[in-house]
């Protein structure tokens, strides 16, 4: 994370996650969600890195992403 | 001294001098000593084991020495024996280097020298081979020696050995040959009979299910995957489980934006988690479906988008988010007031809008794949809907994408990725992490409610990252927190005092075993 810059908008985590669980959401718990969703994106990026090395692709491509969804969310399915 | 690390058959001149300074000295040598005596029995010099024994009390070495010298004919035993113990003598009395390390190398070397003797015996016989180019390198006297005592066993057992090598050689190719003969009826046959279950439906899928099972409870999870795609379009908002036929309509409908809310999440959800499942194809073309799904999203901005600048079309969500931040805040506006987006929304909302209409014409177009393309056009036109409803029928904005843009660029970065996202990469992260936050909400809201509470709490968060295999005994949740979060927030989390030690007994204890 960049020093220096906005964090994360707060409210919108907090709101995101209130609406898909239709629960309250404690104080500081956005900030572990959004810890979470700083480790999901980095394995997002990794596999999908991996993929496209593989795939034989400059750069990371939404086809990689898209391929490698499916696969870290199950990772991240509690 | 250097005389002694001979090897006895070398020399069998008996010192005079050594029975009295080994008598002292070598004690580490005794033991074997008196076993070398045992061996020396055969030779003439001790005919009697009354000598022999007389011999251990007077000097140990200087006997032994004389006994396996004279003997030409001791065993090979013996002599290895004697050799080791001289070495060893010449190692402890003589601080002698280059003594030390030569009688070391003898014992080294020995297995190496048998084969340059077998090399040198055989070069007389037959000279063909010179391909064992140590063989002349034979510096050593003690080279002789061993060559005189290997019997000659060992050239048969060469012998032998190169006698399967041949066969060897040979015969796979005549068991391949064979096997494909064999093989080929047995196919055939096995098409003509039973095959049909060999190439059913379900084998694919199982494999591949079975394929991203790295995770351990993959199947538990792709099963879950199954519920959710059938639960998820009936909770929503009342389209068809089987939303394939029912989506056709939907082009037309999507001008008026307030029915289909949800739909471009549902849609894309369930494909991609299709996708993700084993595929509808059960014959090894997930690459091919992918690839038309794929396209599908992909054409449409390609064709039009390319006259325009080529927008990110999930800034429209973000767009509404800022106009909700008002609204919903309600019960936690201590922390999450001062947020605002910094992106301009308004021309890209404009944007957005004409280029959903500009592609109805390509789902006209496009006939073979017109149910996919038609679903890609609506995603693309719901779209510009602001907001998108979970199944609590909350509305909820998306993650602006500057924020995932920029972690992705992080993230791609450091896991070595060259160049930077395009909008359509970025499309596709936004619409991964959209996923996850529903799927990390409905993870914490059955924690939450396994605990019969309201709240999610932190402890919900605790299991779920424990759960998730992201903490563990050796990496506690505020140990990644210091890696990955920026300080400010770090403090956040470091100002509750009691939370850091909760954190690691809670999620301990606080698994639950019911809440998949």
């Amino acid at each position: 994370m960049a020093p220096g810059q906005k964090l994360y908008p707060r409210a919108t985590v907090k709101k995101i996650v209130k609406a898909h669980s239709g629960c309250n959401v404690s104080k500081n718990v956005d900030v572990m969600i959004f810890l979470d969703y700083v480790l999901f994106m980095q394995t997002l990026m990794k596999e999908a890195t991996i993929e496209a090395k593989q795939g034989g692709e400059r750069g990371v491509t939404a086809r990689s992403v898209r391929k490698v969804t499916g696969d870290t969310l199950a990772k991240f399915k509690g | 001294m250097a005389r002694e690390s001979h090897p006895p058959g070398r020399n069998p001149a008996p010192d005079p001098d050594t029975p009295v300074r080994r008598a002292i000295s070598a004690e580490p040598g005794s033991v074997a000593a008196s076993s070398r005596l045992s061996f020396s029995i055969r030779t003439p010099a001790s005919q009697g084991r009354n000598l022999t024994l007389n011999r251990s009390v007077q000097g140990l070495s200087a006997s032994g020495r004389k006994a396996g010298a004279g003997a030409a004919s001791a065993t090979p035993h013996a002599r290895a024996a004697f050799r080791t113990i001289d070495s060893r003598r010449a190692a402890i009395s003589t601080p002698h280097l280059a003594n030390r390390r030569r009688s070391v190398r003898e014992a080294r070397e020995t297995p190496r020298d048998v084969l340059r003797n077998l090399g040198k015996a055989l070069a007389k016989t037959s000279e063909a081979i010179k391909s064992s180019s140590s063989s002349p390198k034979s510096p050593k006297p003690a080279d002789d020696t061993i060559l005189e005592e290997r019997p000659s066993q060992f050239l048969d057992d060469d012998d032998d050995e190169d006698l399967p090598k041949r066969p060897r050689l040979s015969l796979p190719i005549d068991v391949d040959e064979d096997d494909d003969d064999e093989l080929r009826p047995h196919r055939s046959a096995g098409l003509e009979d039973e095959d049909l279950t060999m190439r059913s439906v379900e084998m694919p899928r199982r494999a591949y299910s079975e394929q991203p099972a790295r995770l351990s409870t993959g199947s538990v999870r792709i099963s879950d995957y199954y519920g959710r795609g059938g639960e998820a379009p009936d909770d929503e908002d009342g389209i068809d489980p089987g939303f394939f036929p029912p989506r056709a309509p939907i082009p037309e409908e999507d001008f008026g934006f307030d029915d289909d809310g949800p739909s471009y999440d549902r849609s894309g959800f369930d494909m991609a988690r299709r996708d993700t499942l084993g595929r509808a194809s059960d014959f090894g073309l997930e690459v091919p479906l992918d690839m038309a799904n794929e396209s599908t999203v992909m054409l449409a901005p390609q064709l039009e988008d390319s006259p325009m600048r080529p927008p990110p079309e999930d800034f429209a969500p973000m767009f509404d988010q800022r106009s909700d931040d008002d609204d919903d805040d309600g019960d936690n506006n201590a922390d999450m007031e001062g947020f605002p987006d910094p992106v301009s929304e308004p021309e890209e909302d404009n944007e957005v809008e004409t280029v959903a209409e500009a592609r109805t014409p390509v789902t006209a177009t496009v006939t073979a794949k017109s149910a996919i393309t038609k679903r890609g056009s609506s995603t693309k036109e719901t779209i510009k809907r602001t907001k998108r409803i979970s199944r609590h029928s909350i509305e909820y904005p998306s993650l602006p994408a500057g924020v995932v843009k920029r972690l992705a660029q992080t993230f791609a970065k450091t896991s070595g990725a060259k160049g930077k996202i395009n909008p359509e990469t970025l499309k596709a992260i936004i619409q991964a992490s959209d996923w996850f936050f529903e799927q990390i909400g409905e993870d914490l809201e059955a924690y939450a409610k396994h605990a019969h509470r309201k709240t999610i709490d932190e402890s919900d968060m605790l299991t779920l990252m424990k759960r998730q295999r992201q903490t563990s005994s050796h990496m506690t949740p505020f140990a990644l927190a210091q890696r990955h979060l920026p300080r400010e927030l770090l403090q956040e989390l470091r100002m509750t005092p009691p939370v850091a030690p909760k954190k690691r007994r809670r999620a301990s204890v606080g698994e639950d075993p019911e809440v998949t």
